[in-house]
């Protein structure tokens, strides 16, 4: 595997030769064996070491340990230091180990996958990362591409193939991949063996849609394109096999280097608490110096007259050199201020929340049986500071499946559901299914709900069945008939199988087609139509019809088109029915449905004849060909007669508009950042985004407006954009307080105005548009204008933009971002967001792989921010407040008492107290707080989402935050040491002895410490579950049995020099004046903090507390329960016109280019077809399709 | 607690309280009526207290001379190290206006003497203090050996600054009766420390159990003299070797030194009259500036406790109670205008 990755120096073009290993061996390209893994068993150790050892912590605490190991210096032993440490290490190592472990098993269970691959004439069978460039390899239906292959050939006529690219893009439309003419003919293995045509093409990159280079074969040279290649992560469907030419494998594969490097994420309050460390070793340099200088003078003044009792050490000369050692004695004592067990136990609290999610049963989908899974553990806290979310569109949002929702025929809309007192039904409360069982071709997915189309079908109406008809015949779907009545069609684009399978289950059965003819079953009887021409469709007619002429010989057009361009063509009779459809197309689009209007027109004969010689005419022309087509069909498609409209659901994700409408209101803003499909022109995107986002309640009526950018040129875009905050600002001067508004625009910048804009505002704009706004000149600028907005859609965004766009958010936002996605192309996405999550339980795992949390629906969302994001972030601020608290007070006791040892870094406490402080004493009770506590009861967290707040805003846990809780450890700590020496200076025992001896001193502030701080959790603590009374009260048991054990006779008697406190537990604390000095310090330390709280409480509670109280009233009351209003719908004039349709596949319909022998074979009959000779000839056909060796040599075209 | 769930790939993750977080628990909420409450209570606890305490302290009856001046002249002898076996007396007379009642405790109080430095603390042998290796010097350096290489014991630099000043104290009946004050020197020391810490090594002759040991360069006579007449008190179990072992806590400190014995006329304590203190001044403090005293003094309940705990506890009280007034305030003015804030 280490094989894998060699430096070699920047390809400038690539070379490969088919069937000739020796050849390409020379370039020394990457194999096909990928390699996600960071180590080797050798590498392991240094590596993982080396890798810790640039965490500052670690660091940190290497250097004090060595510090601890001089002896002149020690203050403290090394095992205090010495035995967390490695602890640390072990466990940060192990736990690296399993994980790259999972990635060598992910890697060679890839690795290993089988191909077959062509060598030395023989269909061989190898494992992939065997496979090498220049291999020719052979794929079967529904196989994996193993590399980036240039297609040669395929069981397909011209060389065509299909593919899924869900892998990469996320998209499960299929898409054509076609082989150049000249390899296509290379069906056989002998003839591939033969080949040895060499490929020379740009070298390895990310761009998905782009490939370029040339083939030189026989002398002669062949253009390649994307066109031409099958990239690795597809998909091959409905092909039966095709063989390919390896240009790029593994690594150089597009899927890989789209996947980008694997950036080690941490969380803000990670960085937060690295600055915070930093600036308490500053602090800690601080006190060091303040008490080596205190040395240094103690030692001049007193020190030198005190030798007759402690002379110096023999290495120290001068009162100077004292201090300075003395200085670092200080830094090893107060380094406890930032305890090793710190980032252990943020580790474990994050592992624990990590297992919460994993765990939580309601973000378990019973479908797919996939529970949601935390694949990284140390993001957790962030989860609950998203400010932005950015999202993929297709497979996230949406199912990526078309439903034909509803109709509207002749004025009459369908499709609604209404119960028996004649009110709209809810979803959940639908009655039965319309019943299709009266037709044997009908498909049994389709649902349907509203019964009367059924009838109105089966009545004979003409309209409705003319509907149907133009349904039936205006697409360019392709029937494929594998059994008798058992119809697949492959739909380019989902809408069309939508149209169409709805036509068929209504009695109008797309059955077939040739280059000339569709043969349509219309309520039983198959009827052939003579297809005269399709005029395709394309972004700017927004429309595609279809010209057939009936077996009665009658030529009629029919059409089927985006409202806003159809209506405007309809003859001026149907004016009133225009009315009522426009009013049904309104109500549809405000549903967020997707929308076309159907029309019709008949044409007579002659018209015809002269229309298709101008036709002719017009795509035969040498220059403007386009446009003179265009304005040909322009001409046939008017006046035409409406016929109804369809409304096509988008199928949504469950729960997408409530988590997004949910989200929101927690002041998140979620971002669109809709798929790469690259053949689709933009405008188009636009719409279906924009219709997803109305669908979605991403975007709603209430907003005050929507900007759509779609300019191609810098400077269109930098317009649109400026006009969008211009009315942004004049619709806020307008709105509120104009004067004050005034004086900001002239003193402060841009952004802050924008900021305070009122209205709700959305973003719409598109690749290309996006592409401009991401230059570094206009970044800052489009920025300022889409966080403005609340909604923000960009459309036809390729992978590398979606990352740009989460990097330019996280570049100036500051802001913690989210990036959710299911495919290939949301990984760079998913890698460069703060968090990533994917889609898990559909076929691509891409995203899943990079991702940080996986789950399988886009609606556990809400739980994983609102539920469990919170409560994290909620807990590891506490936690960390408490844990600085904790030390600060513990440590600064050694500061005051160095003022009264002469300097010397003596320690307050033994150092048993020391080492078992952070480790024992302190540690359980405040980690149980880390991982279970909760102020709110999840159900109210999903209830008032402007809890979620806090996170956003950094309110809990930050610099000031910090300082308060130090300032609290310090003033603990001041009376920890102050009252007891007030106390012990003067008292003495019950019996009459001394108290105050170091020891009992000891004893003293430690047992209030312990006491102290075991209060101040037990505030802190919200939610006391059994586990934490047990550690709690455990903790302080376990405190006070140590104690005894450690002061026991039997251990002084092993170990007499290191057991000194011998007696000192039951002696100090058996005396009065002892227990009234704890009780005392516990009291001055606890109220005023309790008192701070009741203040805040009273005169200014966050919303968690009143959420909380507003909980004990309910609870009294026993009041109503308040549920989320619903987002409700409104209709405004607004095109749900949207169609995920590409141009080019009319074309290819007529020339027959991708009809099967099959349907070739028939193309000559235009009478009904005979399904025995249908069956003959598909029989033929898939024996020579089975056995391509044979079946190769002949001619597969008609 | 944390079980890590086998199936959690598989299935559908455990329904337990854990995993799902649903375990019962008492929600904290510090409601206003809890926490003013729990402030007069609290209020009342330390005001309470501190009285006491103030009462108590009231009657203790203290007495401290400093005699670091007062016997000038056997401090300046001491000053130079030549005259260190060279004995020096010196009588410090006072008088007790009033009767100190019940047990009279005699300290004495050493200011500016830093037992508690980091080096002086660790430098003792405590393996050799408990009897078991004499010779076990290891961590008692400056003090592990006589320049000779002999090993020291007791060793350390805790064990060679041993006060050793005698202090006598008698009871001035007239200018010419003086009776000598009866004091008991045991009891003065922990039970763990006169008989755990410390040990004499099983010899049955303790200056042969000290054969290759010298004593510390600071002492007179070596440890097996501390007091020849009870051998109870002798070697490292002499009880004021081990309060001085003992080591305190801030650079002044008091030691116990001698209780009274009450008998015949002190069964009631010490009564008024004059005294006077006879000491053999040896240990030397104005080396390190620093001063020593003679206490005197009495005991309550809670020992000899001064008046800060009892001033502390008045304070807190008062300023508990200051502010559960004024958060009783807040609480109802705002409670006027109707907040969330509930009471329960």
């Amino acid at each position: 595997m280490a094989l894998c990755a060699k430096k070699r120096p920047p390809e400038e073009e690539r070379r490969a030769r088919a069937n000739d290993r020796e050849y390409n061996e020379r370039f020394q390209y990457a194999s096909n064996c990928i390699k996600t893994s960071k180590y080797n068993i050798l590498t392991f150790l240094p590596v993982n070491l080396f890798e810790q050892f640039q965490e500052v912590a670690n660091t940190y605490f290497l250097f004090l340990l060595i510090l601890q190991l001089i002896p002149q210096i020690s203050s403290l032993s090394w095992f205090t230091t010495i035995v967390p440490l490695v602890l640390v290490l072990t466990i940060t190592a192990v736990k690296d180990a399993t994980d790259d472990y999972f990635r060598h098993k992910s890697d060679n269970q890839v690795n290993n996958r089988q191909s077959q691959v062509l060598i030395n004439g023989i269909l061989q069978q190898e494992q992939w990362m065997n496979v090498c460039v220049g291999d020719i390899i052979k794929l079967e239906n529904n196989q994996f591409v193993a590399a980036d292959l240039l297609l040669l050939s395929s069981s397909e006529p011209h060389g065509l193939c299909y593919i899924e690219t869900a892998e990469l893009d996320g998209e499960t439309n299929m898409k054509v991949r076609q082989a150049i003419p000249v390899t296509s003919e290379l069906g056989d293995i002998s003839k591939l063996a033969k080949f040895d045509g060499e490929v020379i093409c740009e070298p390895p990159n990310n761009k998905l849609d782009k490939f370029s280079g040339t083939l030189y074969w026989k002398e002669n040279k062949f253009p390649l394109s994307n066109q031409n290649m099958l990239l690795r992560g597809c998909v091959l469907r409905n092909t039966e096999w095709c063989f390919g030419l390896v240009i790029f494998a593994g690594p150089d594969t597009k899927l890989m280097q789209n996947s980008g490097r694997t950036k080690f994420k941490r969380t803000s309050i990670d960085r937060l608490m690295n600055t915070l460390v930093l600036w308490i070793f500053g602090f800690l340099v601080c006190m060091g110096v303040i008490l080596a200088i205190g040395n240094a003078i103690w030692e001049h003044e007193v020190g030198t007259r005190f030798q007759v009792y402690l002379p110096w050490d023999e290495a120290v000369d001068s009162a100077f050199f004292s201090g300075f050692l003395s200085f670092w004695s200080y830094i090893i004592i107060l380094n406890t201020v930032v305890p090793i067990s710190l980032y252990v136990s943020v580790e474990v609290i994050r592992l624990g929340h990590s297992y919460f999610i994993n765990w939580d049963k309601k973000m378990f989908c019973m479908k797919k049986r996939t529970p949601a899974e935390a694949r990284t553990t140390t993001l957790n806290e962030e989860l609950g500071q998203v400010e932005y979310i950015f999202s993929d569109k297709t497979g996230t949002l949406t199912q990526n499946i078309m439903v034909f929702n509803k109709c509207s025929i002749n004025g009459r809309s369908y499709g609604d559901v209404f119960d028996v007192l004649g009110h709209k039904a809810e979803l959940g409360e639908r009655p039965e299914p319309v019943n299709f069982s009266f037709n044997p071709l009908a498909d049994k997915k389709f649902l349907f709900w509203d019964p009367t189309l059924l009838e109105a079908v089966k009545m004979g109406d003409p309209h409705t069945h003319e509907f149907f008809r133009l349904l039936s015949l205006c697409h360019t779907v392709m029937s494929e008939e594998k059994n008798e009545g058992e119809l697949y069609y492959k739909a380019q684009s989902p809408d069309e199988g939508a149209l169409v399978t709805a036509a068929r289950n209504f009695g109008f059965v797309f059955r077939s087609r040739t280059p000339k003819t569709i043969t349509v079953h219309e309520m039983g009887t198959a009827i052939t139509y003579q297809l005269l021409a399709i005029l395709d469709f394309n972004n700017i007619r927004k429309r595609m019809s279809v010209i057939v002429r009936n077996p009665e010989g009658k030529i009629r057009l029919y059409c089927k088109g985006a409202d806003t361009i159809l209506l405007d063509r309809l003859h001026h009779s149907t004016q009133e029915l225009l009315n009522t459809t426009a009013d049904h197309l309104n109500e549809y689009a405000g549903e967020g449905l997707r929308t076309l209007v159907l029309a019709y027109k008949d044409l007579d004969e002659e018209y015809y004849e002269e229309w298709a010689e101008r036709r002719l005419q017009a795509s035969l022309a040498q220059d403007s060909r386009e446009d003179r087509l265009a304005s040909v069909y322009e001409e046939v498609e008017s006046d035409m007669m409406l016929l109804g409209a369809t409304a096509i659901e988008d199928k949504l994700q469950q729960g997408v508009p409530e988590t997004i409408a949910l989200l929101t209101l927690a002041n998140i803003k979620i971002w669109v950042l809709t798929g790469d499909k690259q053949e689709l022109l933009q405008s188009l995107l636009v719409e279906t985004a924009v219709n997803i986002g109305y669908s979605c309640k991403m975007l709603t009526d209430d907003m005050t407006e929507v900007f759509i950018v779609t300019g191609h040129t810098v400077l269109e875009v930098r317009e649109e954009l400026r006009k969008a905050r211009e009315k942004m600002m004049d619709s806020s001067r307008t709105v509120g307080n104009g004067f004050t508004y005034q004086e900001k625009l002239s003193s402060s910048k841009l952004t802050s105005v924008l900021e305070a804009v009122s209205g709700e505002y959305a973003l719409v704009i598109n690749g290309h548009s996006l592409a401009h706004a991401l230059e570094a000149d206009m970044e800052l600028e489009f920025l300022e204008t889409a966080c403005a907005c609340k909604a923000v859609i960009c459309c036809r965004v390729t992978p590398l933009q979606k990352a740009q766009v989460v990097e330019l958010v996280k570049k100036y936002k500051k802001a913690v971002t989210l990036a959710i996605g299911d495919g290939a192309n949301d990984v760079s996405m998913i890698k460069t967001a703060h968090i990533g999550v994917g889609i898990s339980g559909q076929e691509g795992i891409q995203a899943v792989l990079a991702s940080d949390y996986s789950f399988s629906q886009f609606k556990f969302l809400q739980r994983l921010l609102l539920v469990h994001g919170r409560w994290s972030y909620l807990r590891m601020c506490k936690f960390l407040c408490y844990f600085f608290y904790k030390n600060f007070a513990f440590t600064m006791v050694h500061f005051w008492f160095g003022f009264f040892c002469g300097f010397s870094a003596q320690t307050v406490y033994d150092q048993y107290f020391i080492t078992l402080y952070n480790i024992v004493y302190t540690s359980l009770p405040v980690l149980a707080m880390g991982v279970f506590d909760q102020d709110v009861p999840e159900q109210r967290s999903m209830e008032y989402p402007k809890l979620y707040e806090p996170g956003q805003l950094n309110l809990l846990f930050n610099k000031r935050e910090f300082f308060i809780c130090i300032a609290q450890g310090i003033y603990t700590s001041v009376l920890m040491f102050f009252i007891p020496y007030g106390v012990f200076a003067e008292a003495t025992r019950d019996d009459g002895t001394q108290l105050a001896d170091y020891q009992s001193f000891a004893v003293t502030v430690a047992t209030s410490l312990v006491i102290v701080v075991s209060v101040q959790i037990g505030l802190d603590t919200g939610y006391w579950t059994a586990i934490n009374h047990f550690f709690i009260w455990g903790s302080l048991a376990v405190y006070f049995a140590i104690l005894f054990a450690m002061h026991s006779n039997g251990l002084f008697d092993m170990f007499p020099n290191q057991f000194r406190f011998v007696g000192n537990a039951q002696n100090t604390l058996a005396q009065p004046t002892v227990w009234l000095t704890i009780v005392l310090t516990t009291v001055v330390c606890i109220m005023p903090v309790v008192a701070f709280r009741f203040l805040k409480l009273n005169l200014k509670p966050d919303l968690s507390d009143t959420v909380r109280y507003t909980q004990l009233v309910r609870k009294k009351q026993k009041a109503q329960h308040r549920c989320m209003r619903r987002v409700g719908r409104t209709g405004s004039r607004r095109s749900g016109y949207a169609f995920s349709h590409q141009e080019g596949f009319g074309e290819l319909i007529m020339s027959g280019k991708n009809m099967r022998l099959s349907s070739l074979a028939l193309s000559g009959f235009t009478t009904r077809s005979s399904s025995s000779w249908i069956e003959s000839l598909r029989r033929k056909k898939s024996d020579s399709a089975s056995s391509p060796s044979g079946g190769a040599d002949k001619p597969l075209k008609g | 607690m944390k079980r890590i769930s086998q199936d959690c790939q598989s299935g559908l993750p455990d329904n337990c309280a854990v995993k799902q977080q649903q375990l019962p628990a008492y929600r904290l909420q510090l409601s206003a009526n809890k926490i003013l409450s729990g402030f007069f209570a609290t209020g009342v606890f330390c005001l309470g207290v501190g009285v006491i305490l103030l009462l108590s302290a009231k009657t203790i009856k203290e007495v401290e001379i400093n005699y670091t001046e007062k016997c000038a002249n056997c401090a300046k002898l001491r000053e130079n190290a030549a005259n260190f076996d060279k004995e020096c007396n010196c009588s410090i007379p006072f008088f007790l206006p009033e009767t100190m009642k019940g047990n009279v405790y005699m300290y004495y109080k050493l200011y500016g003497f830093y037992q508690n430095l980091y080096r002086y603390i660790l430098s003792r042998s405590n393996s050799q203090l408990v009897g078991t290796d004499v010779k076990d010097v290891r961590n008692c350096a400056p003090f592990k050996t006589s320049h000779n290489g002999i090993p020291i014991a007791p060793c350390g630099a805790i064990a060679n600054s041993m006060f050793n000043d005698t202090i006598i104290l008698s009871y001035n009946l007239n200018s010419s009766i003086h009776i000598k004050v009866p004091m008991i020197r045991s009891g003065i020391t922990w039970w763990t420390d006169k008989y755990v810490k410390f040990q004499n090594p099983s010899f049955q002759n303790l200056s042969s159990a000290f054969a290759g040991t010298t004593k510390p360069p600071n002492w007179p006579k070596p440890v097996y003299e501390l007091d020849e007449e009870d051998p109870g008190n002798n070697g490292f179990i002499n009880d004021d070797f081990i309060v001085w072992m003992r080591t305190a806590a801030f650079p002044t400190f008091k030691k116990l030194y001698r209780r009274l014995h009450r008998i015949e006329h002190f069964t009631e304590g010490l009564p008024a009259g004059s005294y006077s203190f006879n000491i053999t001044y040896n240990f030397p403090v104005n080396r390190f500036r620093g001063e020593k005293a003679v206490v005197l003094s009495t005991l309550t309940w809670s020992g000899g406790s001064s008046l800060f705990l009892g001033l502390a506890y008045v304070v807190t009280g008062a300023v508990t109670w200051l502010a559960f007034f004024s958060m009783l305030a807040v609480h109802l003015r705002l409670k006027e205008r109707k907040t969330f804030f509930l009471q329960q």
